[in-house]
């Protein structure tokens, strides 16, 4: 048992260091900590709608990451997620609107589909750039996010253009109500439905199938995996198909869940905070859905905190960021003298 | 001679890596304005001795001195601002610029301040090029260079510097016998232009071609101190290197295994294969040998004469530029390693820590990922972990690994049973041919012990083995046959009873 208890300090210590560390600066530059504090409970669990809003973002952090904890167990270090949620979006949003009056039946697990296989292909495309060209991952995922952002911004302001609204953000018509799986609040039975069976098909992939044991292997010692026969390039590139599969199917959620369309510039942050829930779940199905959690209930504080605080919303990103900067110090520093160890 | 200015003087210098001592308390002095060799084995001390003189490591202990002044901080700044400097087995220069850039770079010498142009920098260095009569454009990226220009650029990095003492650490490594016959003409000019030069080298046939000293250091002690080459005879320096030994019968239990002759077939056979030269070794020279079942072919050798591509080519991790490569009667050329395992090929890697074992994964994982396939419950189905750590437990009793926990790191234990643990999972089931690179390294007496009684079993059982070593004694005990090589190229082969001098000899390519 201690070493459950070792974890979960290696997980805590640099959550409250972000807390600790945000809280000193808000209270130097003279807000009050308690109202923070309270702003904060009340927004992620006590407010009336709070909880609901804190499943709302939990539901696609937890189901990136999924994606994320298979990229980083094979040693990449993929923060693509963002562009691949938009373009699961783009693909569920374009199916829902071409396919108008259609049964929900086909329409949804359609929507559902492309998304998925649209998130794949994005990734897909930093894959090959790794394992074909050796291109670093990080420059071409990170490169590709901002294509997958202008590629939006195209398709909200011309093919797929909503002309009823004169809006200040572009967006896509709505979808049809048949094909959504719930309405604004993002919480539904459907949804849940859908991240539960999204998190048993992960756990066995990476628990339970060859491909999950081997690209830890991969991951950890990729000259030992050579010599054991495994097929090295094969494994990244499945690697990369379903990280951004499950991106895309976070995106497709979005569109055919709370947000009904697909919009410009939307959630901006989802596909990065994901690596963060990815990494202080420790890399496993069961930690990531508890980390997701807390994220999401951190986002609905975040929107939530303007209502009882002067301290503007982006006093709790600068929390956030603090987390995620000092979990990936966490994490790399860890891999490093992991890697260290493996070449004495 | 005995007038002669003493450059480089050493007192009990001595070199500890952690427990391990590479070097005892050694003493030598060289001379000024000659060609010194230093020659050994593969961990003799050697290189360890030129780094400590270059300042790139502290000796354990002992004082040396570098043109009469005695180094106290030693530090490659220190060693050469007395003008002495090292040019290393494997280069220095960054692929990526361009022969001036990196000249400028990495020369004591520096033609350029915090500004300068690039016009002014190629055309500094050209001079230099041209005062050394290296044939190479100062505009040429480094890695498209040859090697030979590439160690003729690290020399002149080094002279630029004003070296007036310069050590190259096997220097002919990665040339071609053209090369060593320029490569000591320039040597040779530099030593008449009064520079010291200390080399260290493996070849004795080269030390006879190049040096006018020469010392021995066997296992961490100078066996000979630097004595003029005429003084001593070839065939004395080769048993001074090698260390004195009869010779050894075959392996117990040969004769047996030799009268099923007629059953005997080949599993194993590389037909006029070459390859490409990799980082640290020539490339394989038209090699060609042939593995028959129930027998244990060792490959002695110098390190770094080829034995590693060898291995490679035959396990599918680098591939033949020409020649063919059969395994149990299928021509698997163009196979991958994967595909050449399903037919019955197992290798023990070279280094178990970096390429044998994947130290922060548990021990039933270490075991039984790589055929992770076979344990699933139906064809798309979950895997049976259950089944996977029985496995894993069988197959590490059945070859006597100590361990608590199977989900203990593989990186938690001792040399010995991570040594156990990869024969037992390479030797579990179907194993028909093994590559056995350097499979006791490091390994202690019980656990050495082990291992040979592992490959003599799996000879008996009918097997082909061929065993990568560089201990004689280990090559000796177990092998049927002896090929040795050097140069990329398998330059003889040997029955019992093995000649440890005659193996010695051809493995370091001096005549008697």
């Amino acid at each position: 048992m201690s070493r459950w208890l070792a974890i979960g300090l290696r997980v805590a210590s640099p959550i409250a260091l972000a807390f600790i560390l945000g809280f000193t600066l808000f209270a130097g530059a003279g807000y009050d900590i308690v109202e923070v504090v309270n702003g904060l409970w009340q927004g992620a669990i006590a407010a009336p709608g709070s909880l609901e809003q804190s499943i709302r973002w939990a539901i696609p952090l937890a189901v990136i990451s999924f994606g994320i904890i298979i990229t980083l167990r094979t040693g990449e270090f993929n923060i693509g997620a963002q562009g691949q949620i938009l373009l699961g979006g783009l693909g569920a949003a374009s199916v829902a609107l071409l396919l108008p009056g259609w049964p929900p039946v086909l329409v949804i697990p359609l929507a559902l589909l492309a998304g998925i296989i649209l998130g794949a292909l994005w990734s897909a495309i930093a894959g090959v750039l790794k394992v074909f060209f050796n291109a670093d991952e990080v420059i071409n995922t990170l490169m590709l996010n901002f294509i997958a952002a202008l590629l939006i911004q195209w398709v909200t302001t011309g093919p797929l253009k909503d002309d009823a609204t004169r809006g200040e953000t572009a967006s896509t018509p709505r979808v049809d109500r048949m094909f959504r799986l719930s309405d604004g609040t993002g919480v539904s039975i459907e949804l849940i439905l859908i991240v539960v069976v999204a998190a048993l098909l992960a756990w066995i992939i990476i628990e339970r199938s060859p491909f999950g044991l081997k690209s830890r292997l991969v991951g950890s010692s990729p000259r030992v995996a050579a010599w054991q026969g495994l097929q090295i390039k094969r494994i990244h590139i499945t690697t990369y198909l379903l990280a951004g599969a499950f991106a895309g199917l976070a995106g497709a959620l979005e569109v055919l869940g709370p947000s009904a369309r697909l919009v410009t510039g939307a959630t901006p942050t989802l596909g990065f905070t994901a690596i963060v829930v990815a990494i202080v779940g420790m890399l496993r199905i069961p930690g990531a859905l508890a980390a997701a959690l807390f994220f999401g209930g951190l986002q609905a504080a975040i929107l939530f905190l303007p209502i009882v605080s002067r301290l503007p919303s982006s006093g709790l990103r600068i929390i956030e960021g603090l987390v995620a900067l000092l979990i990936t110090a966490q994490f790399l520093w860890q891999r490093r003298r992991r890697n260290q160890g493996q070449k004495l | 001679m005995a007038s002669a200015e003493i450059v480089l003087r050493c007192e009990e210098i001595a070199v500890a890596y952690g427990d391990v001592q590479a070097l005892q308390p050694t003493s030598l002095a060289f001379e000024a304005g000659r060609i010194h060799a230093l020659v050994g084995q593969n961990g003799a001390g050697k290189t360890s001795l030129a780094r400590v003189l270059a300042g790139i490591i502290q000796p354990a202990g002992g004082r040396y001195w570098i043109r009469e002044e005695e180094i106290r901080e030693s530090s490659v700044q220190q060693a050469r601002k007395l003008g002495l400097d090292i040019v290393h087995q494997r280069f220095t220069l960054p692929p990526n610029f361009t022969v001036a850039e990196a000249l400028e770079l990495v020369s004591a010498r520096k033609y350029a301040g915090a500004f300068y142009s690039y016009g002014a920098l190629r055309s500094a260095w050209l001079r230099e090029l041209r005062r050394a009569d290296i044939k190479v454009s100062p505009s040429a990226k480094i890695r498209d260079l040859p090697i030979e220009t590439n160690q003729s650029l690290e020399i002149l990095r080094a002279l630029a510097g004003q070296a007036q003492i310069l050590i190259l650490d096997e220097p002919t490594a990665l040339l071609s016998p053209g090369g060593v016959e320029r490569l000591f003409a320039r040597l040779r000019q530099l030593r008449d232009a009064g520079v010291t030069l200390l080399l260290i080298l493996h070849k004795l046939r080269e030390v006879m071609a190049i040096a006018d000293t020469i010392a021995v250091l066997r296992a961490g002690r100078l066996v000979l101190p630097p004595t003029e080459i005429a003084a001593v005879s070839e065939q004395r320096l080769s048993d001074l290197i090698i260390g004195e030994g009869a010779s050894v019968e075959g392996p117990a239990g040969a004769t047996e295994t030799r009268e099923s002759d007629k059953t005997r077939t080949v599993n194993l056979s590389l037909a006029g294969v070459n390859t490409r030269h990799s980082e640290t070794e020539p490339a394989l020279a038209a090699v060609s040998l042939a593995l028959e079942s129930a027998e244990i072919l060792g490959i002695a050798g110098v390190e770094g004469n080829g034995q590693r591509s060898l291995v490679d080519v035959l396990t599918g991790l680098m591939s033949a530029r020409s020649g063919r490569v059969e395994l149990l009667g299928q021509d698997v050329t163009d196979l991958k390693h994967h595909q050449r395992r399903t037919i019955g090929l197992r290798a023990v890697p070279f280094d178990r820590v970096t390429e044998g074992l994947s130290l922060p994964l548990a021990l039933w994982e270490n075991v039984t990922i790589w055929n992770a396939e076979n344990f699933r419950r139906s064809r798309f189905g979950p895997l049976k972990i259950g089944a996977m750590r029985e496995a894993a437990r069988l197959a590490l009793e059945a070859f006597d690994v100590q361990y608590e926990s199977l989900d203990q790191p593989a990186g938690s234990l001792s040399g010995g049973n991570m040594q156990r643990l990869i024969l037992a999972r390479e030797l579990a089931q179907g194993a028909r041919v093994v590559i056995a690179a350097q499979p006791t390294r490091g390994l202690d007496f019980r656990a050495t012990q082990y291992v040979w009684g592992v490959l003599r079993q799996l000879r008996q059982a009918g097997a082909s083995i061929m065993l990568v070593s560089s201990d004689l004694d280990e090559l000796f005990s177990l092998s049927d046959r002896i090929g040795v090589m050097r140069g990329g190229q398998i330059m003889a082969e040997y029955a019992p009873p093995f000649d440890m001098q005659v193996i010695g000899d051809s493995m370091i390519g001096a005549a008697r």
